[in-house]
Protein backbone atom coordinates (compact mmCIF):
# COMPACT_ATOMS: atom_id res chain seq x y z
CA UNK A 1 0.00 0.00 0.00
CA UNK A 2 2.44 2.21 0.78
CA UNK A 3 4.81 1.32 -2.05
CA UNK A 4 1.74 1.69 -3.91
CA UNK A 5 1.35 5.34 -3.20
CA UNK A 6 5.08 5.98 -3.58
CA UNK A 7 4.89 4.99 -7.12
CA UNK A 8 1.49 6.69 -7.81
CA UNK A 9 3.80 9.86 -6.00
CA UNK A 10 6.73 9.41 -8.17
CA UNK A 11 4.52 8.81 -11.58
CA UNK A 12 2.28 12.00 -10.76
CA UNK A 13 5.94 14.13 -10.12
CA UNK A 14 7.08 12.48 -13.86
CA UNK A 15 3.81 13.88 -15.31
CA UNK A 16 3.68 17.36 -14.21
CA UNK A 17 7.36 17.84 -15.32
CA UNK A 18 6.22 16.24 -18.74
CA UNK A 19 3.44 18.92 -18.48
CA UNK A 20 5.87 21.82 -18.33
CA UNK A 21 8.72 19.90 -20.27
CA UNK A 22 6.95 19.00 -23.33
CA UNK A 23 6.36 22.76 -24.93
CA UNK A 24 10.02 23.05 -24.93
CA UNK A 25 11.15 20.34 -26.13
CA UNK A 26 9.10 21.05 -29.51
CA UNK A 27 10.51 24.40 -30.04
CA UNK A 28 14.17 22.46 -29.17
CA UNK A 29 13.11 19.96 -32.00
CA UNK A 30 11.93 22.44 -33.59
CA UNK A 31 14.93 24.88 -34.81
CA UNK A 32 16.41 22.01 -36.23
CA UNK A 33 14.06 21.41 -38.39
CA UNK A 34 14.34 22.78 -42.34
CA UNK A 35 11.27 24.79 -43.50
CA UNK A 36 9.60 21.61 -45.13
CA UNK A 37 9.67 19.57 -41.90
CA UNK A 38 8.37 22.80 -39.70
CA UNK A 39 5.46 22.93 -41.93
CA UNK A 40 4.76 19.01 -42.57
CA UNK A 41 0.93 17.97 -42.07
CA UNK A 42 1.08 15.83 -39.62
CA UNK A 43 3.72 17.41 -37.56
CA UNK A 44 7.12 15.05 -37.85
CA UNK A 45 8.99 14.10 -34.98
CA UNK A 46 11.84 11.99 -36.39
CA UNK A 47 14.31 13.72 -39.12
CA UNK A 48 17.56 14.66 -39.84
CA UNK A 49 18.57 17.58 -37.33
CA UNK A 50 20.29 20.84 -39.52
CA UNK A 51 22.10 23.96 -37.88
CA UNK A 52 20.54 26.42 -40.59
CA UNK A 53 18.33 27.97 -38.18
CA UNK A 54 21.44 28.10 -35.71
CA UNK A 55 23.46 29.92 -38.77
CA UNK A 56 21.00 32.44 -39.87
CA UNK A 57 20.44 33.39 -36.34
CA UNK A 58 24.16 34.65 -35.52
CA UNK A 59 24.00 36.02 -38.94
CA UNK A 60 21.20 38.34 -38.12
CA UNK A 61 21.35 41.04 -35.42
CA UNK A 62 20.34 38.80 -33.02
CA UNK A 63 23.74 38.35 -31.25
CA UNK A 64 23.62 42.18 -30.77
CA UNK A 65 20.20 42.29 -29.54
CA UNK A 66 21.40 39.58 -27.02
CA UNK A 67 24.49 41.39 -26.19
CA UNK A 68 21.86 44.54 -25.35
CA UNK A 69 19.88 42.35 -23.25
CA UNK A 70 22.76 41.48 -20.82
CA UNK A 71 23.90 44.33 -21.02
CA UNK A 72 20.69 45.86 -19.75
CA UNK A 73 19.89 43.75 -17.42
CA UNK A 74 22.94 43.06 -15.49
CA UNK A 75 23.52 46.95 -14.76
CA UNK A 76 20.00 47.97 -13.61
CA UNK A 77 20.18 44.62 -11.37
CA UNK A 78 23.12 45.66 -10.27
CA UNK A 79 22.22 48.98 -9.32
CA UNK A 80 18.74 47.55 -7.94
CA UNK A 81 20.92 45.01 -5.51
CA UNK A 82 22.90 47.91 -4.42
CA UNK A 83 19.83 50.58 -3.65
CA UNK A 84 17.68 47.83 -2.56
CA UNK A 85 19.61 46.00 -0.33
CA UNK A 86 20.35 49.54 1.55
CA UNK A 87 16.93 50.61 2.20
CA UNK A 88 15.75 47.18 2.96
CA UNK A 89 18.49 47.29 5.37
CA UNK A 90 17.49 51.04 6.80
CA UNK A 91 13.44 49.44 6.82
CA UNK A 92 14.43 46.81 8.66
CA UNK A 93 17.06 48.39 11.97
CA UNK A 94 15.77 51.95 11.93
CA UNK A 95 12.35 53.36 12.27
CA UNK A 96 11.98 56.47 10.67
CA UNK A 97 9.36 58.86 9.81
CA UNK A 98 6.30 57.48 7.84
CA UNK A 99 8.10 53.60 7.44
CA UNK A 100 4.97 52.00 6.33
CA UNK A 101 3.67 54.43 4.10
CA UNK A 102 7.16 54.24 2.49
CA UNK A 103 7.38 50.46 2.14
CA UNK A 104 3.21 50.41 0.94
CA UNK A 105 4.61 53.04 -1.81
CA UNK A 106 7.80 51.10 -2.95
CA UNK A 107 6.14 47.46 -3.44
CA UNK A 108 3.52 49.45 -4.95
CA UNK A 109 5.70 50.74 -7.52
CA UNK A 110 6.18 46.94 -8.46
CA UNK A 111 2.58 46.98 -9.50
CA UNK A 112 2.93 49.73 -11.54
CA UNK A 113 1.80 48.92 -15.07
CA UNK A 114 4.32 49.61 -17.86
CA UNK A 115 1.18 51.40 -20.04
CA UNK A 116 1.13 53.66 -17.61
CA UNK A 117 4.91 55.17 -17.40
CA UNK A 118 5.68 54.32 -21.24
CA UNK A 119 4.78 57.86 -22.77
CA UNK A 120 6.16 60.18 -20.08
CA UNK A 121 9.72 57.74 -20.27
CA UNK A 122 9.15 58.45 -24.09
CA UNK A 123 8.41 61.83 -24.32
CA UNK A 124 11.55 62.16 -21.36
CA UNK A 125 13.93 60.30 -22.86
CA UNK A 126 13.63 62.03 -26.26
CA UNK A 127 13.46 65.24 -24.86
CA UNK A 128 17.18 64.22 -23.11
CA UNK A 129 18.12 62.71 -25.85
CA UNK A 130 18.56 59.19 -24.30
CA UNK A 131 15.96 57.33 -26.56
CA UNK A 132 17.33 53.99 -28.35
CA UNK A 133 20.35 53.83 -25.44
CA UNK A 134 20.98 51.11 -22.90
CA UNK A 135 20.66 53.77 -20.12
CA UNK A 136 17.45 54.43 -20.80
CA UNK A 137 15.98 51.19 -20.35
CA UNK A 138 18.25 50.19 -17.23
CA UNK A 139 16.87 53.57 -15.34
CA UNK A 140 13.48 52.48 -16.34
CA UNK A 141 14.03 48.36 -15.36
CA UNK A 142 15.73 49.72 -11.68
CA UNK A 143 11.93 51.07 -11.01
CA UNK A 144 10.75 47.46 -10.58
CA UNK A 145 13.52 46.10 -9.57
CA UNK A 146 14.39 48.05 -6.92
CA UNK A 147 11.18 47.66 -5.48
CA UNK A 148 11.37 44.28 -5.36
CA UNK A 149 14.85 44.04 -4.00
CA UNK A 150 13.48 46.12 -0.92
CA UNK A 151 10.60 44.11 -0.75
CA UNK A 152 12.46 40.60 -0.98
CA UNK A 153 15.73 41.84 1.03
CA UNK A 154 13.35 43.55 4.21
CA UNK A 155 11.89 39.52 4.68
CA UNK A 156 15.27 38.53 4.98
CA UNK A 157 17.04 41.07 6.95
CA UNK A 158 13.84 40.83 9.66
CA UNK A 159 14.86 37.14 10.23
CA UNK A 160 18.68 38.37 11.42
CA UNK A 161 18.93 38.26 15.38
CA UNK A 162 19.85 41.33 16.36
CA UNK A 163 21.94 39.45 19.20
CA UNK A 164 24.68 38.96 16.28
CA UNK A 165 24.87 42.56 14.96
CA UNK A 166 24.90 44.12 18.24
CA UNK A 167 27.98 42.02 19.12
CA UNK A 168 29.84 43.23 16.02
CA UNK A 169 29.38 46.63 17.14
CA UNK A 170 30.96 45.96 20.55
CA UNK A 171 34.14 44.31 18.97
CA UNK A 172 34.43 48.04 17.19
CA UNK A 173 32.58 47.95 13.86
CA UNK A 174 30.69 50.87 12.61
CA UNK A 175 27.25 50.26 11.29
CA UNK A 176 28.44 50.43 7.32
CA UNK A 177 30.68 47.62 8.82
CA UNK A 178 27.76 46.05 10.14
CA UNK A 179 26.02 45.78 7.20
CA UNK A 180 28.27 44.58 4.56
CA UNK A 181 30.23 42.00 6.75
CA UNK A 182 27.22 40.40 9.12
CA UNK A 183 24.04 41.29 7.84
CA UNK A 184 24.51 40.55 4.00
CA UNK A 185 26.44 37.59 3.92
CA UNK A 186 23.81 36.29 6.16
CA UNK A 187 21.04 37.22 3.38
CA UNK A 188 23.22 35.42 1.17
CA UNK A 189 19.71 33.13 -0.43
CA UNK A 190 17.72 36.59 -0.19
CA UNK A 191 20.67 38.06 -2.60
CA UNK A 192 20.79 35.13 -5.10
CA UNK A 193 16.53 34.99 -5.30
CA UNK A 194 16.81 38.73 -5.81
CA UNK A 195 19.28 39.01 -8.61
CA UNK A 196 17.67 35.82 -10.27
CA UNK A 197 14.16 38.19 -10.41
CA UNK A 198 15.02 41.41 -11.99
CA UNK A 199 17.45 39.64 -13.91
CA UNK A 200 14.73 37.46 -15.45
CA UNK A 201 12.44 40.87 -15.43
CA UNK A 202 14.63 42.93 -17.19
CA UNK A 203 15.85 40.34 -19.92
CA UNK A 204 12.00 39.44 -20.68
CA UNK A 205 10.26 42.84 -20.39
CA UNK A 206 8.46 43.66 -24.06
CA UNK A 207 6.50 46.33 -23.62
CA UNK A 208 8.93 49.40 -22.84
CA UNK A 209 11.45 48.04 -24.62
CA UNK A 210 9.93 47.78 -27.85
CA UNK A 211 8.83 51.44 -27.15
CA UNK A 212 12.12 52.93 -26.36
CA UNK A 213 14.27 51.20 -28.28
CA UNK A 214 14.30 51.63 -32.47
CA UNK A 215 17.92 49.76 -33.01
CA UNK A 216 21.11 50.05 -31.86
CA UNK A 217 19.85 49.10 -27.90
CA UNK A 218 16.88 46.79 -29.57
CA UNK A 219 16.38 43.79 -26.92
CA UNK A 220 16.67 40.52 -27.99
CA UNK A 221 12.42 40.26 -27.37
CA UNK A 222 12.17 43.39 -29.83
CA UNK A 223 14.35 41.55 -31.91
CA UNK A 224 12.30 38.45 -32.05
CA UNK A 225 8.98 40.57 -32.86
CA UNK A 226 10.73 42.54 -35.81
CA UNK A 227 11.74 39.16 -37.46
CA UNK A 228 7.83 38.06 -37.43
CA UNK A 229 6.76 41.41 -39.14
CA UNK A 230 9.69 41.84 -41.80
CA UNK A 231 10.16 38.31 -43.31
CA UNK A 232 6.67 36.50 -42.60
CA UNK A 233 7.39 34.04 -39.91
CA UNK A 234 10.45 32.18 -40.30
CA UNK A 235 9.63 29.82 -37.61
CA UNK A 236 12.91 28.26 -37.57
CA UNK A 237 15.01 31.28 -36.79
CA UNK A 238 12.53 32.16 -34.55
CA UNK A 239 12.54 28.68 -32.71
CA UNK A 240 16.96 28.84 -32.94
CA UNK A 241 16.76 32.39 -31.48
CA UNK A 242 14.37 31.54 -28.90
CA UNK A 243 16.83 28.44 -27.70
CA UNK A 244 19.58 30.73 -27.57
CA UNK A 245 17.81 33.48 -25.82
CA UNK A 246 16.63 30.81 -23.58
CA UNK A 247 20.00 28.75 -22.22
CA UNK A 248 21.96 32.10 -20.19
CA UNK A 249 18.52 31.66 -18.14
CA UNK A 250 18.11 28.12 -17.90
CA UNK A 251 22.44 28.15 -16.89
CA UNK A 252 21.21 30.60 -14.55
CA UNK A 253 18.19 29.05 -12.76
CA UNK A 254 20.43 26.18 -12.66
CA UNK A 255 22.71 27.86 -10.55
CA UNK A 256 20.78 29.21 -7.89
CA UNK A 257 18.24 26.93 -7.92
CA UNK A 258 18.23 25.64 -4.39
CA UNK A 259 18.47 29.11 -3.36
CA UNK A 260 15.07 29.85 -4.77
CA UNK A 261 12.87 27.94 -2.73
CA UNK A 262 14.67 29.28 0.17
CA UNK A 263 14.51 32.56 -1.53
CA UNK A 264 10.96 32.40 -1.21
CA UNK A 265 10.31 32.02 1.78
CA UNK A 266 11.96 35.05 3.02
CA UNK A 267 14.46 33.45 5.36
CA UNK A 268 12.16 31.56 7.19
CA UNK A 269 13.37 28.38 5.60
CA UNK A 270 16.33 26.91 7.36
CA UNK B 1 21.28 47.31 16.05
CA UNK B 2 18.77 47.70 18.17
CA UNK B 3 16.34 50.88 18.69
CA UNK B 4 18.37 51.11 22.10
CA UNK B 5 21.30 50.78 20.84
CA UNK B 6 21.20 53.93 18.32
CA UNK B 7 19.19 56.36 21.03
CA UNK B 8 22.41 55.98 23.33
CA UNK B 9 24.78 56.56 20.86
CA UNK B 10 23.43 59.87 20.29
CA UNK B 11 22.04 60.37 23.62
CA UNK B 12 24.81 63.18 24.84
CA UNK B 13 27.98 62.26 23.10
CA UNK B 14 30.70 62.84 25.72
CA UNK B 15 33.90 62.70 23.86
CA UNK B 16 34.42 64.36 20.27
CA UNK B 17 34.73 60.76 19.10
CA UNK B 18 31.52 59.73 20.17
CA UNK B 19 29.79 63.40 18.82
CA UNK B 20 31.67 61.93 15.24
CA UNK B 21 29.87 58.56 15.38
CA UNK B 22 27.14 60.38 15.66
CA UNK B 23 27.14 62.32 12.74
CA UNK B 24 28.81 59.25 10.74
CA UNK B 25 25.62 57.58 11.87
CA UNK B 26 23.36 60.64 10.44
CA UNK B 27 25.33 59.85 6.94
CA UNK B 28 25.20 56.22 7.16
CA UNK B 29 20.84 56.80 7.50
CA UNK B 30 20.73 59.24 4.49
CA UNK B 31 22.88 57.19 2.37
CA UNK B 32 20.84 53.74 3.33
CA UNK B 33 16.91 55.68 2.50
CA UNK B 34 18.23 58.57 0.43
CA UNK B 35 19.52 57.94 -2.89
CA UNK B 36 16.45 54.84 -3.43
CA UNK B 37 13.62 56.85 -2.78
CA UNK B 38 15.31 60.23 -4.57
CA UNK B 39 15.78 57.74 -7.55
CA UNK B 40 12.49 56.30 -7.22
CA UNK B 41 10.65 59.73 -7.08
CA UNK B 42 12.58 60.57 -10.19
CA UNK B 43 11.69 57.41 -11.71
CA UNK B 44 7.77 57.01 -10.82
CA UNK B 45 5.96 60.21 -9.41
CA UNK B 46 7.50 62.27 -11.91
CA UNK B 47 5.89 60.67 -15.09
CA UNK B 48 2.74 59.57 -13.81
CA UNK B 49 2.16 63.05 -12.78
CA UNK B 50 3.00 63.64 -16.43
CA UNK B 51 0.92 61.34 -17.68
CA UNK B 52 -2.40 62.55 -15.45
CA UNK B 53 -1.37 66.00 -17.51
CA UNK B 54 -1.48 64.58 -20.72
CA UNK B 55 -4.33 62.57 -20.04
CA UNK B 56 -6.40 66.01 -20.22
CA UNK B 57 -4.94 66.81 -23.85
CA UNK B 58 -6.25 65.86 -26.77
CA UNK B 59 -1.95 65.31 -27.87
CA UNK B 60 -0.63 63.53 -30.90
CA UNK B 61 3.08 63.25 -31.02
CA UNK B 62 4.34 65.87 -33.56
CA UNK B 63 0.62 68.34 -33.16
CA UNK B 64 0.22 70.75 -30.57
CA UNK B 65 -1.57 69.79 -26.83
CA UNK B 66 -4.76 71.00 -26.99
CA UNK B 67 -6.92 71.51 -23.21
CA UNK B 68 -9.67 68.92 -23.17
CA UNK B 69 -10.41 68.72 -19.73
CA UNK B 70 -12.18 64.91 -18.96
CA UNK B 71 -13.37 64.42 -22.86
CA UNK B 72 -10.64 61.67 -22.93
CA UNK B 73 -12.29 60.16 -19.70
CA UNK B 74 -15.79 60.66 -21.13
CA UNK B 75 -14.97 59.57 -24.93
CA UNK B 76 -13.44 56.37 -23.04
CA UNK B 77 -16.39 55.98 -20.57
CA UNK B 78 -18.58 55.99 -24.06
CA UNK B 79 -16.51 53.59 -25.80
CA UNK B 80 -17.82 49.88 -26.06
CA UNK B 81 -13.89 48.54 -27.22
CA UNK B 82 -13.34 49.92 -23.30
CA UNK B 83 -15.77 48.28 -21.87
CA UNK B 84 -15.42 44.83 -23.76
CA UNK B 85 -11.21 45.24 -22.89
CA UNK B 86 -12.20 45.88 -19.54
CA UNK B 87 -14.23 42.69 -19.28
CA UNK B 88 -11.25 40.44 -20.94
CA UNK B 89 -8.73 41.60 -19.03
CA UNK B 90 -11.16 40.92 -15.77
CA UNK B 91 -12.15 37.45 -17.06
CA UNK B 92 -8.51 36.59 -18.21
CA UNK B 93 -7.52 37.96 -14.51
CA UNK B 94 -9.90 35.60 -12.79
CA UNK B 95 -10.35 32.81 -14.64
CA UNK B 96 -6.03 31.96 -15.20
CA UNK B 97 -5.15 33.06 -11.53
CA UNK B 98 -8.10 31.00 -10.23
CA UNK B 99 -6.52 27.96 -12.32
CA UNK B 100 -2.97 28.71 -11.14
CA UNK B 101 -3.32 28.87 -7.65
CA UNK B 102 -5.22 25.39 -7.62
CA UNK B 103 -2.80 23.61 -9.67
CA UNK B 104 0.07 25.47 -7.85
CA UNK B 105 -1.16 24.06 -4.39
CA UNK B 106 -1.53 20.77 -6.21
CA UNK B 107 2.05 20.38 -7.79
CA UNK B 108 3.74 21.72 -4.61
CA UNK B 109 2.71 19.03 -2.77
CA UNK B 110 3.48 16.43 -5.80
CA UNK B 111 7.08 17.83 -6.05
CA UNK B 112 7.54 18.25 -2.20
CA UNK B 113 7.96 14.31 -2.14
CA UNK B 114 11.75 13.46 -1.66
CA UNK B 115 13.36 10.78 -3.94
CA UNK B 116 16.24 10.84 -6.17
CA UNK B 117 15.43 13.18 -9.24
CA UNK B 118 13.35 15.15 -7.55
CA UNK B 119 16.08 18.06 -8.02
CA UNK B 120 15.89 17.64 -11.71
CA UNK B 121 11.73 17.79 -12.16
CA UNK B 122 11.85 20.65 -9.94
CA UNK B 123 14.42 22.38 -12.13
CA UNK B 124 11.98 21.50 -14.95
CA UNK B 125 8.96 22.76 -13.46
CA UNK B 126 10.92 25.80 -12.44
CA UNK B 127 11.74 26.78 -16.10
CA UNK B 128 8.45 28.38 -17.74
CA UNK B 129 8.08 31.11 -15.40
CA UNK B 130 11.89 31.92 -16.15
CA UNK B 131 11.28 32.74 -19.89
CA UNK B 132 10.38 35.83 -21.48
CA UNK B 133 6.72 35.85 -22.01
CA UNK B 134 7.18 37.01 -25.34
CA UNK B 135 9.32 33.99 -26.49
CA UNK B 136 6.53 31.87 -24.57
CA UNK B 137 3.48 33.68 -26.72
CA UNK B 138 5.73 33.06 -30.21
CA UNK B 139 6.45 28.88 -29.68
CA UNK B 140 2.61 28.33 -28.31
CA UNK B 141 1.47 30.27 -31.51
CA UNK B 142 3.60 27.74 -33.07
CA UNK B 143 2.04 24.99 -31.83
CA UNK B 144 -1.46 26.15 -31.33
CA UNK B 145 -1.37 26.91 -35.37
CA UNK B 146 -4.03 25.32 -37.11
CA UNK B 147 -2.61 23.46 -40.12
CA UNK B 148 0.92 22.41 -38.74
CA UNK B 149 0.30 22.87 -35.26
CA UNK B 150 1.02 20.13 -32.76
CA UNK B 151 -1.82 20.23 -30.08
CA UNK B 152 -4.66 19.90 -32.76
CA UNK B 153 -2.54 17.08 -33.96
CA UNK B 154 -2.56 15.20 -30.43
CA UNK B 155 -6.15 16.14 -30.19
CA UNK B 156 -7.41 14.52 -33.43
CA UNK B 157 -4.77 11.38 -32.33
CA UNK B 158 -6.83 11.02 -29.35
CA UNK B 159 -10.00 11.00 -31.30
CA UNK B 160 -11.09 14.66 -30.06
CA UNK B 161 -12.04 17.64 -32.90
CA UNK B 162 -9.55 20.22 -34.01
CA UNK B 163 -10.10 22.99 -32.15
CA UNK B 164 -9.82 26.47 -33.94
CA UNK B 165 -7.43 27.90 -31.55
CA UNK B 166 -6.34 32.00 -32.19
CA UNK B 167 -9.47 32.66 -34.79
CA UNK B 168 -12.37 31.94 -32.65
CA UNK B 169 -13.04 34.63 -30.31
CA UNK B 170 -14.06 31.57 -27.79
CA UNK B 171 -11.11 29.54 -28.43
CA UNK B 172 -8.91 32.50 -28.69
CA UNK B 173 -9.28 33.46 -25.08
CA UNK B 174 -8.52 29.88 -23.69
CA UNK B 175 -5.44 29.31 -25.47
CA UNK B 176 -4.80 32.66 -23.35
CA UNK B 177 -5.53 31.83 -19.92
CA UNK B 178 -3.48 28.07 -21.01
CA UNK B 179 -0.15 29.56 -22.09
CA UNK B 180 -0.64 31.85 -18.77
CA UNK B 181 -1.45 28.54 -16.53
CA UNK B 182 1.62 26.73 -18.42
CA UNK B 183 4.19 29.38 -17.83
CA UNK B 184 2.49 30.75 -14.55
CA UNK B 185 1.55 28.00 -12.20
CA UNK B 186 5.08 27.22 -11.82
CA UNK B 187 5.48 30.43 -9.82
CA UNK B 188 2.59 29.54 -7.50
CA UNK B 189 4.03 26.25 -7.04
CA UNK B 190 7.40 27.55 -5.87
CA UNK B 191 5.87 29.41 -2.94
CA UNK B 192 3.53 26.72 -2.05
CA UNK B 193 7.07 24.69 -2.03
CA UNK B 194 8.51 27.66 -0.30
CA UNK B 195 5.69 27.71 2.57
CA UNK B 196 5.88 23.35 3.15
CA UNK B 197 9.58 24.24 3.52
CA UNK B 198 8.61 26.40 7.19
CA UNK B 199 6.00 23.57 8.55
CA UNK B 200 7.93 22.10 11.04
CA UNK B 201 8.68 18.19 10.90
CA UNK B 202 8.05 17.64 14.30
CA UNK B 203 3.99 18.61 13.61
CA UNK B 204 4.05 16.88 10.67
CA UNK B 205 4.77 13.30 12.81
CA UNK B 206 2.76 13.87 15.50
CA UNK B 207 0.24 14.08 12.55
CA UNK B 208 1.16 11.06 11.13
CA UNK B 209 1.19 9.43 14.61
CA UNK B 210 -2.67 10.70 14.98
CA UNK B 211 -3.38 8.77 11.90
CA UNK B 212 -5.18 12.50 11.18
CA UNK B 213 -7.03 12.89 7.87
CA UNK B 214 -5.60 14.09 4.71
CA UNK B 215 -8.32 17.54 4.65
CA UNK B 216 -7.43 17.57 8.20
CA UNK B 217 -3.57 17.82 7.98
CA UNK B 218 -4.26 20.20 5.50
CA UNK B 219 -6.55 22.71 7.33
CA UNK B 220 -4.75 21.97 10.57
CA UNK B 221 -0.92 21.50 9.77
CA UNK B 222 -0.09 23.06 5.99
CA UNK B 223 -2.89 25.68 6.11
CA UNK B 224 -1.42 28.22 8.54
CA UNK B 225 2.03 27.76 6.68
CA UNK B 226 0.22 28.51 3.16
CA UNK B 227 -2.06 31.08 3.56
CA UNK B 228 0.94 33.89 3.64
CA UNK B 229 2.55 32.05 0.47
CA UNK B 230 -0.35 32.05 -1.38
CA UNK B 231 -1.26 35.61 -0.84
CA UNK B 232 1.61 36.81 -2.27
CA UNK B 233 0.96 34.39 -5.34
CA UNK B 234 -2.42 35.91 -5.37
CA UNK B 235 -1.34 39.04 -5.30
CA UNK B 236 1.40 39.20 -7.75
CA UNK B 237 -0.59 37.10 -10.11
CA UNK B 238 -3.65 39.14 -10.41
CA UNK B 239 -1.13 42.50 -10.59
CA UNK B 240 0.76 41.06 -13.68
CA UNK B 241 -2.48 39.96 -15.75
CA UNK B 242 -4.26 43.21 -14.49
CA UNK B 243 -1.74 44.41 -16.93
CA UNK B 244 -0.75 41.55 -19.33
CA UNK B 245 0.36 42.46 -22.58
CA UNK B 246 3.07 40.38 -24.27
CA UNK B 247 1.05 37.13 -24.64
CA UNK B 248 -2.29 37.96 -26.00
CA UNK B 249 -0.16 40.50 -28.03
CA UNK B 250 2.05 38.11 -29.91
CA UNK B 251 -0.48 35.04 -29.66
CA UNK B 252 -3.46 36.52 -31.04
CA UNK B 253 -2.26 40.16 -32.18
CA UNK B 254 -5.12 41.20 -29.84
CA UNK B 255 -8.06 39.35 -32.25
CA UNK B 256 -9.80 38.23 -33.19
CA UNK B 257 -12.35 40.84 -33.25
CA UNK B 258 -10.09 42.13 -30.46
CA UNK B 259 -11.71 39.65 -28.40
CA UNK B 260 -8.18 38.97 -26.49
CA UNK B 261 -7.39 42.80 -26.29
CA UNK B 262 -6.65 43.83 -22.81
CA UNK B 263 -6.77 47.24 -21.52
CA UNK B 264 -2.70 47.34 -22.04
CA UNK B 265 -2.91 45.99 -25.85
CA UNK B 266 -5.86 48.85 -26.21
CA UNK B 267 -3.68 51.91 -24.72
CA UNK B 268 -0.65 50.54 -26.41
CA UNK B 269 -2.40 50.95 -29.94
CA UNK B 270 -3.99 54.74 -29.20
CA UNK B 271 -0.54 55.48 -28.61
CA UNK B 272 1.44 53.59 -31.42
CA UNK B 273 -0.46 53.29 -34.35
CA UNK B 274 -3.17 56.07 -33.56
CA UNK B 275 -0.14 58.54 -31.76
CA UNK B 276 -3.16 59.67 -29.38
CA UNK B 277 -0.93 59.98 -26.57
CA UNK B 278 -4.02 61.77 -24.58
CA UNK B 279 -6.02 58.89 -24.91
CA UNK B 280 -3.44 56.21 -23.99
CA UNK B 281 -2.84 58.33 -20.73
CA UNK B 282 -6.53 58.49 -19.86
CA UNK B 283 -6.48 54.47 -20.80
CA UNK B 284 -3.44 53.69 -18.34
CA UNK B 285 -4.47 56.16 -15.36
CA UNK B 286 -7.89 53.59 -15.64
CA UNK B 287 -5.33 50.39 -15.39
CA UNK B 288 -3.39 51.95 -12.12
CA UNK B 289 -6.41 52.51 -10.52
CA UNK B 290 -7.96 49.56 -11.02
CA UNK B 291 -4.38 47.68 -9.77
CA UNK B 292 -4.42 50.16 -6.53
CA UNK B 293 -7.37 48.88 -5.80
CA UNK B 294 -6.74 45.72 -5.94
CA UNK B 295 -3.49 45.99 -4.23
CA UNK B 296 -5.04 47.73 -1.39
CA UNK B 297 -7.23 45.08 -0.73
CA UNK B 298 -4.43 42.11 -1.04
CA UNK B 299 -1.95 44.20 0.79
CA UNK B 300 -4.41 44.23 3.58
CA UNK B 301 -5.04 40.55 3.82
CA UNK B 302 -1.74 39.70 3.50
CA UNK B 303 -0.31 41.85 6.67
CA UNK B 304 -2.63 40.04 9.32
CA UNK B 305 -1.68 36.55 7.72
CA UNK B 306 2.33 37.55 8.02
CA UNK B 307 1.67 38.75 11.69
CA UNK B 308 -0.40 35.70 12.33
CA UNK B 309 2.46 33.24 10.88
CA UNK B 310 5.00 35.28 12.76
CA UNK B 311 2.72 34.81 15.83
CA UNK B 312 2.15 30.76 15.04
CA UNK B 313 6.41 31.05 16.27
CA UNK B 314 8.34 31.30 12.89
Amino acid sequence: MKILKRILGIGLALFVAALFLFPLLWVVLASFKTKLELLAVPPVFIFKPTLQNYINAFRSDFPMQVRNSLIIAASSTVISIILGSLTAYGFSRYSIKSSDFLQFWILSLRMLPAIAVVVPFYLVFRALKLLDTHIALILVYCLTNISFAVWVMKGFFDEIPLELEEAAMLDGYSPPQVFLRVALPLARAGLATTTIFCLIQSLNEFLLAVSLTTRVAETAPVGLSKVQTLMGVDWGLLSAASVIFMIPIIIFTIIVRNELVRGMSFGRMK
Amino acid sequence: MSQEAIVSQRAGPATAVEAAAGLRDIWWRRILFVPTIGLLILLAIVPLIFSLGVSLFNYSLGSRAIWVGLRNYINLFTDPQFWLATRITVQFTVVAVSIEVVLGILFGFVMNQRFTGMSVIRLIVFLPMMLAPFVVGLFWRFMFDQTFGIVDYLLTQLGLPAIPWLIHPFWARVAVVIVDVWQWTPFVTLLVLAGLGTVPTDLLEAATLDRASNWMKFRQIYWPYLRFPLLLALLFRSIDTLKMFDLPFILTGGGPGNYTSTLSILGYRQQIMFFNVGMAAAISWVVVIIINIVTNILVRLITPAKAEQVHTGL
